[in-house]
């Protein structure tokens, strides 16, 4: 008798390989068409419009309010900067203007969480599509969110300028302020001189109050001052 | 088998080399088909048709060194060396680009595609990696037999080239006992896997070893049934006989080969050899270790196998043999089933063979007949990649069930069908011819 069952069998897996074999040779043959991979660094796929990113600033917007390093729960961003000063990178909310010097935020801390986006009054800053940060260096994954480029000693020499200058346009605004109180002051003095006997004391008391007020309005350091 | 036939090929292969480099140039002149014609005659036979151009530096020195008598012997035997080694590294270079390249294609993928214009000299750039590589070897190991197990299982896919004809008389040395001889040196591999398994000292390499040697010393019967079979239809061990008769016409009036039809192959030659050529395709799939019968190298079971431990050149080594015995075998398999260097149409088949053969007929047949052997040889080997990277790894009990319930059983049915038929019809094929004699 012949053994049926052993034939079958050898016929089962000749027929199951010639059916595998098709079916990767039309795979092999329509490679072109049925191919799935990217070329990564030169082609990039869809990213979906949630997705958690590289941050971007809006800086035209920002109003300095610290926020975002507020609520930051691994504190990896870093602001530097003053209200109140036309300096070298303008920003401003609402008739309130804020100049930054520094805006980074260092990405071996970063966890990607997007909380900074919530609390921001502006909503200048956001996470984007990038997410293929790389470097050779540690120092090198500090991202400068005003020039969107890595944070380098060029933007510290950057910072140092713009702080020296921040500071400058700062105490000339101060002056300049000083100096338009002190001709209000006069003016009012000379006034009240023609109209009262005593104009030397009440000059004197109006120029103490104008160097008070100039010196409450540089909130360097303060977070929720923009309210 | 083996420990019998070894005794008989060193004489043979003695008798082979010291007769290869003796009186070919005349036999190339005579274009006969009687001898070991070598690679240093096309390369002799060049220079004293052509010389060495005159711009070249020193070209009268180099011109009277190859003339010079000494040059055949020992110079024929180191160009022939170097050419087949050669091969075997350009092939092997070619043979791992194309294996990932088939493999990335069957799964949607593009493979390598950095290195050169679609990736091609990614292979050249691994080799560079691979000879930087720190040389390794463990502490437990045992060193002399680690050192040398690498270069005898090289050895060992290396010498079984030395039968393997390339083309029309190319050929390292045509000895009388070729198949035999293939056959035989085959056992070499397993001793070097052996040796590299047992010395590592790691359970990994010694299971991968273990199933080796059960896998390659199962799969040479049915491999050494398909040879005998077709030994016993051509009626010689030598490759160039076996593919000289698969060349179809004989000119009786001559005695020149001048080449044949498709169905003058030895796999249109009865029914039997159809299912013979399937079967040894499927025994020198496990023969060379190659997927789904890779248990040896079972990646998810043992880590690598037998190499394992293996690392920089050493480990490049196995590599090396493992794809140039994919060549081997396909080789083989082209010179015994399927027409060698015969490109199975008749015109093409007979340029440049004959008595009124000019130079340039000779030459131009000549690469006609190795571009034929060597993509016949190509296609098997796309073959192999093409069921690699479409089966599954078969388990161990399978791949015995396979060889000794399945293989071994058809390939004796063959062997004896192939024998009554060659007795009722006389060597007629399939199609009902038989060598035509003119």
């Amino acid at each position: 008798m012949i053994p049926c069952a052993y034939f079958m069998n050898i016929f089962k897996v000749a027929r199951s390989i010639w059916i595998g074999m098709g079916i990767t040779l039309k795979y092999f043959l329509n490679h072109k068409k049925t191919l799935c991979t990217i070329q990564y660094p030169r082609e990039k796929d869809l990213i979906p419009a949630r997705h958690r990113g590289i941050h971007y600033l809006e800086t035209e917007k920002c109003v300095l309010c610290w926020k975002c390093s507020d609520i930051c729960p691994v504190d990896c961003i870093y602001i530097e900067g003053v209200r109140g000063a036309d300096g070298p990178l303008q920003g401003g909310y609402r008739g309130q203007k804020a100049t930054l010097s520094k805006f980074t935020v260092d990405y071996t801390v970063c966890i990607f969480c997007g909380l900074c986006e919530e609390p921001c009054p502006p909503k200048c800053i956001w996470l984007g599509p990038e997410f293929d940060y790389h470097s050779t260096d540690r120092t090198m994954m500090e991202k400068n969110l005003l020039s969107d480029e890595v944070y380098t000693e060029s933007d510290e020499v950057f910072v140092e300028w713009a702080r020296g200058e921040n500071e400058r346009l700062q105490e000339e605004k101060k002056k300049q302020k000083e100096a338009e109180k002190a001709a209000k002051a006069a003016e009012k003095a000379a006034a009240v001189a023609v109209a009262e006997e005593t104009p030397a004391e009440a000059a004197e008391e109006t120029t103490e109050e104008a160097s008070a007020e100039a010196a409450e309005e540089n909130p360097e350091g303060e977070g929720d001052a923009a309210e | 088998m083996n420990l019998f036939a070894f005794t008989t090929i060193f004489a043979q292969a003695g008798k082979g080399l010291g007769e290869f480099a003796g009186d070919y140039s005349s036999k190339w002149d005579a274009g006969t088909y009687d001898g070991g014609l070598v690679f240093a005659g096309i390369i002799k036979w060049l220079v004293t048709t052509w010389g060495v151009p005159e711009w070249v530096p020193l070209s009268s020195i180099l011109n009277g060194v190859l003339e010079a008598s000494v040059f055949p012997e020992i110079g024929a035997l180191l160009i022939t060396i170097g050419l087949v080694f050669g091969f075997v590294n350009i092939f092997a270079i070619g043979a791992v680009w194309s294996e990932r390249k088939v493999s990335a294609h069957m799964q949607c993928r593009l493979g390598p595609m950095e290195v050169g214009p679609h990736g091609i000299l990614q292979t050249v750039a691994d080799g560079l990696k691979l000879l930087a590589k720190e040389d390794i070897i463990p502490r437990l190991a045992d060193k002399p037999l680690f050192a040398l197990a690498p270069a005898i299982v090289f050895a060992g896919v290396l010498m079984r080239f030395v039968p393997l004809p390339f083309g029309d008389q190319l050929i390292a040395s045509d000895l009388d006992l070729g198949l035999f001889f293939i056959a035989a040196v085959g056992a070499v591999e397993v001793l070097g896997v052996i040796m590299a398994g047992w010395s590592s000292n790691n359970k990994w390499s010694l299971f991968g070893t273990i199933r080796t040697a059960t896998q390659m010393v199962s799969y040479e019967i049915p491999i050494g049934l398909a040879f005998i079979t077709v030994i016993i239809c051509s009626g010689s061990f030598s490759l160039m006989e076996i593919v000289n008769q698969q060349g179809g016409s004989l000119n009786a009036s001559d005695g020149y080969v001048y080449g044949g039809w498709i169905w003058h192959w030895n796999l249109f030659r009865n029914p039997f050899m159809l299912v013979l050529s399937i079967t040894y395709f499927i025994a020198s799939l496990a023969e060379c270790k190659r997927s789904p019968f890779d248990l040896p190298e079972a990646e998810s079971e043992l880590v690598s196998g037998f190499h394992t431990e293996y690392t920089g050149m050493r480990f490049a080594l196995f590599f090396l043999a493992e794809y140039a015995a994919m060549y081997l075998v396909a080789a083989v398999a082209v010179v015994i089933f399927l027409g060698g260097w015969w490109s199975g149409i008749y015109p093409l088949d007979a340029l440049g063979l004959g008595p009124e053969a000019t130079t340039l007929t000779k030459t131009l047949g000549l690469l006609i007949k190795v571009g034929v052997f060597l993509s016949k040889a190509f296609a098997l080997v796309f073959v192999q990649m093409w069921v690699r990277w479409t089966l599954p790894r078969i388990r161990l009990d399978q791949m015995m069930y396979v060889c000794w319930k399945v293989l071994l059983p058809i390939s004796l049915v063959c062997l004896i069908g192939s024998c009554l038929w060659e007795l009722a019809s006389g060597g007629a094929s399939v199609f009902g011819f038989g060598i035509v004699v003119e």
